[in-house]
């Protein structure tokens, strides 16, 4: 989380101004970007370069500005220039020990340049502004053949939701299956292509990923870690509605050394709920199933994750205890009101603020739960060596509502329920249940 | 031959039925079990705190904690962290207690001292009735006992101590030596000692020498020389607002009313008794410490401010047979101005002879440290991590029964001339 700070109601409505402000602006400057004809008078070679873009002639170094500014050097490279600005106003009502999660917060501020090189390999180098970790996706893809390879670091291929970048996410937040027990970015190199109706990803990495990071000394990530996802397109190339359905399942393998792991439990705004106070040792194992359809306007996901962290000789006899289980799920679904088809994406809406329409509304839900547990036989103990661990979980119901002015602008507004079952003193288990509301703005190149 | 015969059929046919009773009902055999380790369980199960406490057994304690937290537990023992362990106690056990290294100036990494809470990792949980044990290294006295003497001595009169035993101590059944098991200084002990379960209970933590001098009235002077045992969470106004006011009343400079003030925030009987007892055994480090106050808790009744003393940690008493009754007593603010009233002057010198009567009579003190001596003396010589000889535990001991055999009479000798 970067930059939580406090706001007065005056500030939020500066900052409001200031982004209907930009809104407007990009507005305006899609109208000129739309076409710089009046509608019908466009001459024909205007309307041909519209149409397939700005193309360069040969050889020639141009820059031209379509959904994003665009460098091309003669044949040999592309460059794409992008940008991204995420700030959230949230408001909660779970108290947390320093106060409450209220308050406005950056999320992401990034720039990022994506390019194609002689046609062969494309890349992207993208960065957050601030923060510890700054660097995000760096990587190079070499696509010459039908088995692409990639290397550099990147998200690995587990997880449908952590893999939806995150300016394209249905909700202001990705579930917290994902955003906990999926592994997120690491350096691997990976290789990846279709075959029919299957596509696959195969990769080797560093790391156990960004999003189980050990963030001290005394605690402990997967060391070199092996993953793959194979998704089958059924009906692809069908005409039926059920063309873009699609299933897949992932795992990773890695090992864990001695130590607490780090895995760990967050609320959808951040707040911890199961610390990652447990000695771990051995293997640790995702597995995870995957399904998305979009027929028309609407679209229907789900997704099952599931971690084992093995505590091989961890027992207070030097025995081995119940692995650490931990697993998330969520099903969601979508409708755009305003009738886009939810596979080309409603982030270009039909009819855009000030060109006729209002952009496009989007309203969804979702229901997930993540959990953490072990099990074992005997009293359930908060002991680092605990052979039955109290299951901890979250579940949570999210129901949004998104709203595309124009291609570059969306805003989110999400009304979260949740409800964790956490240890409460005498370690039974005790039931927090609040609300949680969080507006997102968001621009993006 | 017969009859010989007769009997060794019917004790045939007896055994067969026997066995055909067993055949038919195999279910008799699961209860006969179960109620064979039931009844063993119900023996553990039926001891009870005051066995575990019993001074006249030497105890084996076994504590199974993991090899990677045992190395850990020895390599950091410096940190109060707490590992998840084992504890077995005459066939009782129970799992997932908590394991620290304790104390100051006995806290090393080859003996280490332990403390042990039974419900830290599973709340409720208790031993005995207990939520937790020290477990004393005995790192700082050669002659064993002054720990446990000085405790004897201070239930004898009446005073509140914690209970104390002698165990050899088994990590990973791995022997570790002679320790002394004592009870905590919790809600139990208050409940057992004053009946007064709600009482507020703080342990004095030595951060400098401090000879009851005002720290002024913002309360954070005392919270960290003062960590509350119960009462945790309370607000530190309610905790800590009658130290303030003891160190206040006592640090007056208005005679008329200084005696009335302090006895409000302070039973100075007892605290006289307290520290008779201290001079008695020769304490170095108590109340008149020679680095200021130290080794005590401080509790308050739940229903009124007048603060009593709780002995603690004393491995440091008997250090001198000649050792004077007043010996730094001035240097205490609380003290000196005690002993100034006259009538107190007489009942602390009645309160040595007190202790004087009740360490001679019948040599009880005497018999105390012959009779600990033959308890624990074999357990010492096979102890392999204690730092000092068997010589020097002989000469220890040697010296606590000359102390104990001509302390008393010194004593009252000082207190004929304190008249």
């Amino acid at each position: 989380m970067l930059g939580i700070y406090q706001v007065s109601w005056s500030d939020r409505v500066c900052k409001g101004c200031a982004c209907i402000f930009l809104l407007t602006f990009c507005a305006e400057l899609d109208a000129q970007q739309a076409s710089p004809w009046p509608e019908g008078a466009a001459p024909a070679s205007a309307v041909a370069q519209q149409s397939t873009g700005d193309v360069a002639k040969q050889g020639e170094t141009t820059f031209t500005w379509r959904d994003h500014p665009t460098l091309d050097i003669g044949d040999h490279l592309q460059l794409d220039f992008r940008a991204r600005i995420q700030a959230d106003v949230r408001r909660s009502g779970f108290m947390t020990a320093d106060g409450d999660l209220d308050g406005v917060d950056i999320a992401r501020r990034r720039v990022g340049v994506t390019g194609t090189i002689d046609r062969i390999a494309t890349f992207e180098v993208e960065r957050e502004l601030d923060g510890n970790n700054p660097w995000r996706d760096v990587y190079l893809n070499y696509e010459q053949f039908p088995v692409q390879v990639q290397g550099g670091r990147f998200k690995l291929p587990l997880s449908l939701d952590e893999n939806t970048s995150a300016t394209n996410l249905d909700f202001v937040y990705r579930s917290r299956a994902a955003t906990q027990l999926a592994p997120g970015r690491d350096v691997g190199v990976m290789a990846h292509g279709r075959q029919g109706l299957v596509r696959y990803d195969v990769g080797i990495f560093r790391g156990d990923g960004d999003n189980s990071r050990a963030d001290t000394a005394t605690h402990v990530t997967g060391t070199t870690t092996r993953a793959g996802r194979i998704v089958i397109d059924p009906f692809r190339g069908s005409k039926s509605a059920w063309r873009d359905l699609q299933v897949g399942v992932a795992f990773t393998t890695s090992t864990v050394p001695e130590g607490f792991g780090d895995v760990r439990g967050r609320s959808a705004l951040g707040e911890s709920f199961f610390t990652p106070t447990i000695m771990v040792n051995g293997a640790r194992r995702r597995i995870a199933l995957e399904q998305r359809w979009r027929p028309g306007p609407f679209s229907v996901k789900a997704e099952y994750i599931r971690l084992t962290n093995e505590r091989l000789g961890q027992g207070m006899d030097d025995g081995d205890l119940p692995p650490l289980e931990s697993a998330g799920w969520y099903v969601s679904g979508t409708w755009i009101l305003t009738g886009e088809q939810k596979s080309r994406g409603p982030d270009n809406p039909t009819r855009p603020l000030f060109q006729g329409g209002y952009g496009a509304i989007e309203v969804g839900g979702r229901i997930e739960r993540l959990s953490f547990w072990s099990d074992g036989i005997g009293q359930i103990s908060t002991s680092p060596r605990a052979e039955v661990i109290l299951r901890q979980s979250d579940r949570a119901a999210t129901f949004g509502v998104n709203w595309f002015p124009n291609r570059w602008t969306k805003l989110q507004f999400n009304l979260v329920q949740e409800q964790l079952l956490i240890p409460s003193r005498d370690v039974a288990a005790q039931t927090l249940q609040f609300w949680s509301r969080v507006l997102r703005v968001q621009f993006a190149l | 031959m017969n009859s010989h015969g007769e009997d060794a059929a019917t004790e045939n046919t007896e055994t067969r039925d026997d066995r055909r009773v067993l055949r038919i009902r195999p279910s008799m055999v699961c209860v006969l079990v179960a109620a064979l380790l039931g009844l063993s369980t119900d023996l553990a199960l039926a001891q009870t705190a005051d066995d575990l406490f019993d001074p006249t057994a030497l105890h084996d304690i076994r504590i199974r904690l993991n090899a990677r937290d045992l190395q850990s537990l020895h390599e950091r023992y410096l940190e109060n962290t707490f590992y998840p362990g084992e504890f077995e106690w005459r066939g009782a056990s129970v799992g997932n207690v908590a394991v620290r290294s304790r104390g100051t100036g006995s806290r090393n990494a080859i003996k280490l001292g332990l403390e042990i809470e039974f419900d830290r990792f599973i709340g409720g949980q208790r031993f005995l009735g207990l939520r937790g044990i020290t477990l004393d290294n005995l790192w700082q006295d050669p002659a064993i006992l002054r720990e446990s003497l000085t405790m004897a001595l201070f239930a004898r009169l009446g005073q509140p101590a914690p209970r104390e035993s002698y165990a050899r101590l088994f990590i990973n059944d791995e022997y570790q030596g002679l320790y002394t098991i004592v009870e905590t200084i919790d809600d139990q002990f208050l409940s057992r000692s004053f009946g007064d379960p709600a009482g507020y209970v703080l342990e004095y933590h030595w951060l400098n020498e401090f000879y009851g001098s005002y720290l002024g009235s913002r309360l954070s002077a005392y919270t960290m020389m003062f960590e509350p045992r119960t009462h945790e969470l309370e607000s530190p106004t309610t905790v800590y607002s009658a130290i303030e006011r003891l160190f206040y009343e006592a640090n007056r400079n208005t005679d008329s009313t200084w005696r009335e003030g302090v006895d409000r925030y302070l039973d100075v009987p007892q605290f006289l008794m307290h520290v008779a007892i201290e001079e008695f055994v020769s304490e170095l480090d108590g109340i008149s410490g020679y680095a200021g106050m130290n080794n005590f808790y401080l509790y308050r009744p739940s229903d009124n401010t007048r603060q009593q003393l709780i002995p603690w940690d004393r491995d440091n008493a008997f250090q001198a047979v000649q050792s004077s009754v007043f010996l730094r007593i001035d240097d205490n603010e609380i003290l000196r101005r005690l002993l100034g009233y006259p009538d107190l002057r007489e009942l602390y010198l009645q309160m040595l002879e007190a202790c004087a009567a009740a360490a001679a009579g019948d040599r009880w003190l005497e018999r105390e440290v012959v009779w600990r001596a033959a308890l624990v003396t074999p357990a010492v010589r096979a102890d392999p991590n204690k730092p000092y000889s068997n010589d020097d535990v002989d000469r220890g001991i040697a010296f606590l029964q000359s102390f104990a055999r001509d302390r008393p009479a010194i004593v009252l000798n000082q207190v004929r001339a304190g008249r």
